[in-house]
């Protein structure tokens, strides 16, 4: 499903993203993990066209993102790390408005709008301005919107930041879902214990470049083979901290003299 | 205050940490005094300017001594148009020092209620909607000190732009009256105690409604009066016909408005005071300004007490209802959707979805529908001003005149067209923000939106392009050559007007900015402005020798031969290929722009 072939991005002389090779298959859980400022959210904004790639390609579904953006973007539902909306919109059309996006027939998305509203506790708010909504209730509309159209490919960019016990729980059961559906989920994550309970693949990413792939077991049994220190059963926490260098406890003590 | 005893075990897991050292802070604020917390509670505010300033590229650093050339050029022409009306005045016998205390009287008035108003919106946004005021509402800082700070910046916002008015119109008042350096310290001494008093009832007013009002709704209603009453005055301003200050005829009348004006006639106002300090010292006759002065600072000075009093008391309870932000608004979905499906019908569905989204969040945010206010009101004006222009005379004059006049007032249309373009199509990008993800990641083509975004802008601009000139030319009453030149060359201008407004936006997008007026007042708009007044100066060139031979030809009556209407068409097919080729440029590069807008 997703096909990413030597993808780079430069800003100036800083490498955002460097040489990045990555296949996601149909129906896959992909957790994208990295550091702050590592290149998470620049790759999957390359992903969905919000950035150009200084060189290489995005494949969506077989799909050149390069040159039949259309075609690879109607696969597509993107939750971008901030739930920015048309705050002069009501819940309702703005739903409407992704709906028509993706061209859904109007009996179809009048039927999805409500029952997305429903799903997503929304359901009361639907007739209300969105400037009025709060943070989570933002980041549940634009939740709803990326899956009404029923995108064979899902891109998260940290979708728990903010929300409830209640909404988070939702969101897992939607990416479970979602993939028993055939979809592929990519999410980028701080949340490693999201990403440990639902995902069948991890990529880490540090400075630009993917320094680890492959399942919970894999990347231990890597680390286990290369460098001794981590016993059997570590949580991907250990793994994490492990490969991205910050093993060592940080010390608050300064904070205290 | 005793310091609360260290939590079990810290000492045990964190060697060398045995408690959280205890501050007394109250004892450490205190330390402040009332002068140190005004400069740290104001430091945040000069700190950010100057870091701004440290900041700008050489190219915003020139874009800076721009603004401050145009600045000082605005002060020039305030001074120069003060200095002759004054001069004038000082001409005219008996009326003379009438229309000069009149003129001053008007000038402190206008000053009181204008910031009076100001005072009430910047006080909103200081006292409780101010991003910033979060972190310091949450720190011990004492409700009189930040009050203080806040009435500081509330005081300088609200009135530095009438003092860059008011400092070259006093500084006229001193020239043409030779005062000596006397005035000019009382006119310093004066206007200090006289800002205060609008800025103290002003915050005291706000403080109040947004104990009533919800605080965002409170600015909404502020924005739509004070685009109302500046649409009102400018248009009250335009039907009093001024020009007739130079006609012995009307100058009666005129005197006559001044007098109904009613300005410096209340004792109780703070602008009759300022007044009565400042005439007398021109020289023109006698008063008590020292009287006046001492009621105007006991005046400034009650006030500004009084504010910190009511201020300091409703603060709290009006801070937390200012952010009780879920002020949900319902809005009239049949009534609405059966408008723009009117509207929209004749769209291809894909750009259909976009231009419907456009024309809700417009009519829903007030900063941008509450300008059409002023665009009524500037059509209004534009229209009376040619139904009072003086044409009469001898028929040669007033035929030629007439041609003219309708002339220039196609290129005045299309620059109007072009400054409402700049205000409204030029942000139209930008004003998608930090939701654009929403329609870059749909499989929408940058064709689509274009085209969309193109649509919305230029029905209505090209409706108010062709009232301007409909309508002035039917009060010309012009040859019929020009009734259809006119319309045709405004409604080909209008594309590529449009377009540029687009294209350039999309060049120079700002999705950061607040409001539409800030990304129209940018470097952008300038270039889009400069480009816009190139294009409109060529099409008139290249139209003003057809227009030219045809009018003389219908003057003397004399048919025009095949190679002078060879001529003619050659001159507007050129119009027609500049305008065409403008246009397709424009689209080509704001889409392409567009599809390489990264966000």
């Amino acid at each position: 499903m997703i096909e990413l072939v030597d993808l780079c991005k430069r800003y100036g002389n800083t490498l955002a993203v460097n040489r990045l090779n990555l296949r996601v298959a149909d129906g896959e859980i992909f957790g994208f993990l990295g550091p702050n400022g590592a290149g998470k959210t620049t790759t999957i904004r390359m992903m969905m066209g919000l950035l150009q790639p200084t060189s290489g390609q995005v494949l969506l579904g077989g799909t050149n993102l390069a040159t039949d953006p259309l075609t690879a973007k109607a696969l597509c539902g993107f939750v971008p790390d901030r739930p920015h909306v048309y705050e002069k919109l009501t819940g309702a059309e703005y739903l409407d408005f992704a709906a028509r996006l993706y061209s859904l027939p109007k009996d179809v998305r009048s039927e999805r709008r409500d029952r997305f509203l429903e799903v997503f506790d929304l359901g009361d708010w639907g007739d209300e301005l969105i400037e009025g909504y709060s943070h989570g209730m933002k980041q549940r509309l634009v939740m709803a919107s990326a899956l009404i159209h029923q995108p064979s490919l899902l891109i998260v960019d940290e979708p728990t930041v903010g929300m409830d016990p209640r909404g988070a729980r939702l969101l897992k059961k939607i990416f479970r879902d979602t993939a028993a559906r055939g979809a592929t989920v990519f999410m980028s994550t701080h949340s490693l214990e999201i990403a440990e309970e639902l995902c069948d693949r991890i990529g880490i990413i540090l400075r630009g470049s993917l320094i680890a792939l492959g399942t919970i077991e894999e990347l231990r049994d890597h680390i286990g083979r290369s460098r001794a220190g981590l016993p059997d059963g570590s949580s991907l926490e250990s793994i994490f901290l492990h490969l991205t260098g910050g093993e060592e406890d940080p010390s608050s003590e300064a904070l205290f003299a | 205050m005793t310091p609360p005893p260290a939590r079990e075990g810290v000492s045990d897991a964190t060697p060398g940490v045995t408690a959280w050292p205890h501050h007394p802070t109250t004892t450490t604020t205190d330390g402040l005094g009332f002068l140190g917390w005004q400069r740290l509670l104001l430091a945040p505010r000069f700190l950010a300017s100057r870091n701004r300033f440290r900041g700008y590229s050489r190219a915003e650093r020139m874009r800076l001594a721009g603004f401050a050339i145009l600045a000082l050029a605005f002060a020039g022409a305030v001074f120069a148009f003060f200095h002759r009306a004054l001069s004038y005045f000082l001409s005219v016998p008996d009326f003379g020092p009438v229309l000069t205390y009149k003129l001053l009287g008007m000038i402190f008035v206008t000053f009181f209620a204008i910031l009076l108003f100001s005072n009430v919106v910047t006080s909103l946004s200081t006292f409780f909607l101010a991003s910033e005021l979060e972190r310091i509402v949450a720190a011990p800082v004492p409700t009189r000190n930040l009050f203080y700070a806040r009435f500081t910046e509330t005081l300088i916002d609200s009135s530095w732009m009438m003092l860059l008015f008011a400092a070259p119109a006093f500084l006229a008042y001193g020239v043409v009256h030779h005062t000596g350096p006397g005035f000019y310290l009382m006119t310093a001494a004066t206007l200090p105690p006289f800002l205060l008093i609008p800025a103290a009832i002003g915050v005291m007013l706000t403080a109040i409604l947004v104990n009533v009002f919800p605080a965002r709704r409170t600015k909404d209603i502020l924005l739509i009066l004070a685009v109302f009453s500046v649409a009102l005055l400018y248009m009250l301003f335009r039907m009093v016909r001024p020009e007739r200050l130079v006609n012995p005829e009307g100058f009666a009348d005129f005197t006559a408005f001044l007098n109904a004006m009613q300005t410096p006639e209340s004792m109780f106002l703070p602008s009759t005071w300022a007044t009565e300090i400042l005439f007398p010292m021109l020289g023109l006759r006698e008063g008590r300004p020292f009287f006046y002065y001492l009621v105007l600072v006991s005046t400034a000075a009650v006030a500004v007490i009084a504010c910190e009093s009511v201020v300091t008391r409703v603060f709290a309870q009006g801070w937390t209802k200012a952010q009780e932000g879920r002020q949900t608004r319902k809005v009239l979905q049949p009534v609405w959707e059966r408008i723009l499906a009117i509207l929209t019908l004749p769209f291809h569905s894909a750009t259909r979805v976009l231009v419907e989204k456009e024309i809700k969040t417009f009519f829903r945010d007030t900063s941008q529908w509450s300008q059409l206010i002023l665009l009524g009101a500037l059509i209004v004006v534009y229209v009376y001003n040619f139904s009072v222009l003086p044409l009469g005379g001898s028929p040669l004059v007033t035929f030629y005149f007439k041609n003219v006049i309708a002339f220039v007032n196609l290129a005045l249309a299309a620059f109007v067209t072009a400054s409402v373009a700049v205000r409204f199509a030029y942000p139209s990008i930008s004003l998608e923000g930090k939701a654009f993800w929403a329609i870059k990641t749909a499989p929408v083509s940058a064709a689509q939106l274009w085209w969309a975004k193109f649509w919305t802008a230029f029905a209505p601009l090209v409706v108010l392009g062709e009232i301007l000139v409909l309508a002035t030319n039917s009060f010309l009453g012009v040859m019929p050559f020009m009734n259809w030149l006119a319309p045709a060359t405004l409604l080909a201008m209008a594309f590529p007007i449009v377009g540029m407004a687009l294209a350039v936006g999309i060049t120079y997008p700002n999705f950061e900015a607040e409001n539409a007026a800030k990304v129209a007042s940018s470097a952008g708009g300038l270039v889009y402005m400069v480009l816009c007044m190139s294009f409109i100066a060529v099409v008139v060139m290249l139209e003003a020798w057809p227009v030219y031979v045809i009018f003389s030809g219908q003057f003397s009556d004399t048919p025009l031969d095949t190679t002078t209407w060879l001529g003619v068409a050659c001159a507007l097919a050129a119009v027609v290929i500049l305008t065409a080729t403008v246009f397709a440029s424009s689209v080509r590069h704001g889409i392409r722009k567009l599809d390489e807008l990264e966000i």
